[in-house]
């Protein structure tokens, strides 16, 4: 079970007809040192040309650049990251981090541990995890790069995030997932529903961890850029069945998530994720928000 | 641990007075924390990375990060501001020409350091000062020792890396 027709076919009947498309580019402004107004109009200066994303604050598209955005004075000084624009909605779903306790839980290499800290104000604490020693040492530029103060980083299997024997009252879960065709050219010929499902019960154990580390009044955001119900609608329902939590309504880019999925029904507040199917504007995405049922 | 860093900021004529309780060591690298991450990673200690990066020693040498630098820079006596083609030159690693200079202030004998800023007064990193600055008519008068081009070159060496 793999391959373009087989993938195409199954988000055919999820209610999306495939196309190819390559998202824009995007960044989003680091308000930790900059002002984002200073910063455009110096981007413009260079004739960097953007567009603002109406639906992540200090997010912008990058529509025409004669250089990379990624080797400007601007870049190099922390004053934004390229941060696609799909995934700066994660974390802005959370309500009221300043002066929290976060765990960023599959944190490399950093975009959102930064979106984080910049949210945050640089107040509270954020633990940022992750096992790739590579991916540490670019989340650890990141970082740098961009002045965060208030994070430590350990190198941990999200799996094992007890060990640290600490509750969080935030916790993201960007997931390690299957991705998807918008961002890999060669992702139909790379992908097969065995590796869906493989991740798929990665991302449950990550699940069901985080929930056990999870204030009574905590929140978790989980996200994914992959397509594929099972690292998405699935795993949320199963997580609303087996780990005492409930879905929490958002307001956000998407459309409303299916509660049928291949012909199983699903628990209604499945509906609560959002589903982003790629486009111009985005990569494809998948965010959903919990609490402690009853929290 | 504090007294290498503020030697440090001395070699730039800034004074640094940092609060010694919250530096802390891992490994090579030196950091700043906070009162809730000190709590924190002196629970849980097996951390990587904690607060500020202030630096870290390698072959027996400070390098600062460049939040550090940055802290110094709000101080700092010792810092010359060059061109824009100069500054562009000097991110991509390249060492500083006399007609490069803008304005010199501070210490202007060779052997010294200085923090090295654009017209916009951004702190772009800091070199050596090879020759004396006022009596050099023209050539390299600043060996380049760090610069924000850094974190693009380590960007590279890390994405051969993966």
């Amino acid at each position: 079970m793999f391959g373009k027709e087989f993938f195409v076919n199954r988000y055919r009947v999820l209610g999306w007809e495939f196309r190819d498309v390559t998202p824009r580019q995007a960044i989003r402004v680091n308000s930790m040192i900059v002002k984002g107004f200073d910063l455009l109009e110096r981007l413009s200066s260079l004739g960097v040309r953007l567009e603002e994303i109406p639906f992540a604050r200090g997010g912008y598209w990058v529509v025409h650049s004669k250089f990379s955005v990624g080797a400007t004075v601007e870049y190099l000084l922390g004053y934004y990251s390229i941060q696609e624009a799909a995934a700066q909605i994660p974390v802005t779903l959370f309500t009221d981090l300043k002066g929290k306790t976060v765990l960023d839980a599959c944190a490399a290499p950093g975009g959102k541990t930064v979106q984080l800290a910049d949210l945050m104000g640089n107040t509270g604490v954020i633990v940022a995890l992750d096992i790739n020693k590579q991916r540490l040492k670019a989340l650890q530029n990141h970082l740098e790069r961009c002045h965060v103060k208030n994070t430590v980083v350990y190198r941990l299997d999200a799996r094992k995030a007890s060990k640290l024997s600490l509750k969080f009252d935030r916790i993201l879960l960007d997931v390690p997932c299957s991705g998807n065709f918008a961002t890999d050219k060669h992702w139909f010929e790379r992908r097969t529903l065995a590796d869906v499902k493989r991740n798929a019960k990665l991302q449950r154990e990550i699940l069901a961890e985080a929930a056990k580390l999870l204030k009574e009044d905590g929140e978790i955001v989980y996200a994914t850029c992959s397509l594929e119900p099972e690292e998405n609608e699935l795993n949320i329902d199963w997580a609303v069945k087996n780990l005492s939590l409930e879905t929490v309504e958002i307001e956000c880019y998407g459309e409303e998530a299916p509660t049928e999925v291949f012909g199983k029904r699903l628990d209604d507040s499945v509906k609560n994720c959002r589903r982003i199917w790629p486009s111009e504007k985005t990569q494809g995405f998948f965010v959903c928000k919990l609490k402690r049922r009853g929290g | 641990m504090a007294e290498l860093i503020e030697d440090f900021a001395r070699l730039f004529g800034a004074k640094l007075s940092l609060d010694r309780t919250l530096i802390f060591r891992k490994g090579d690298s030196f950091f700043l924390l906070s009162r809730n991450l000190k709590k924190l990673v002196e629970r849980v200690e097996d951390w990587l990375f904690a607060g500020l990066y202030l630096g870290k020693i390698k072959g027996g040498i400070f390098l600062p990060s460049f939040p550090l630098l940055f802290m110094i820079a709000e101080q700092a006596k010792n810092r010359v501001v060059i061109d824009d083609k100069a500054a562009w030159l000097f991110i991509c690693g390249r060492d500083i020409f006399k007609e490069g200079l803008v304005k010199v202030y501070g210490s202007k004998n060779r052997g010294a350091y200085t923090l090295v800023f654009n017209r916009r007064g951004e702190c772009l990193g800091f070199g050596k000062i090879i020759k004396d600055l006022d009596k050099a008519k023209s050539g390299v008068v600043i060996k380049n020792v760090l610069d924000v081009g850094d974190f693009l070159r380590r960007e590279r060496t890390q994405i051969s890396e993966f």
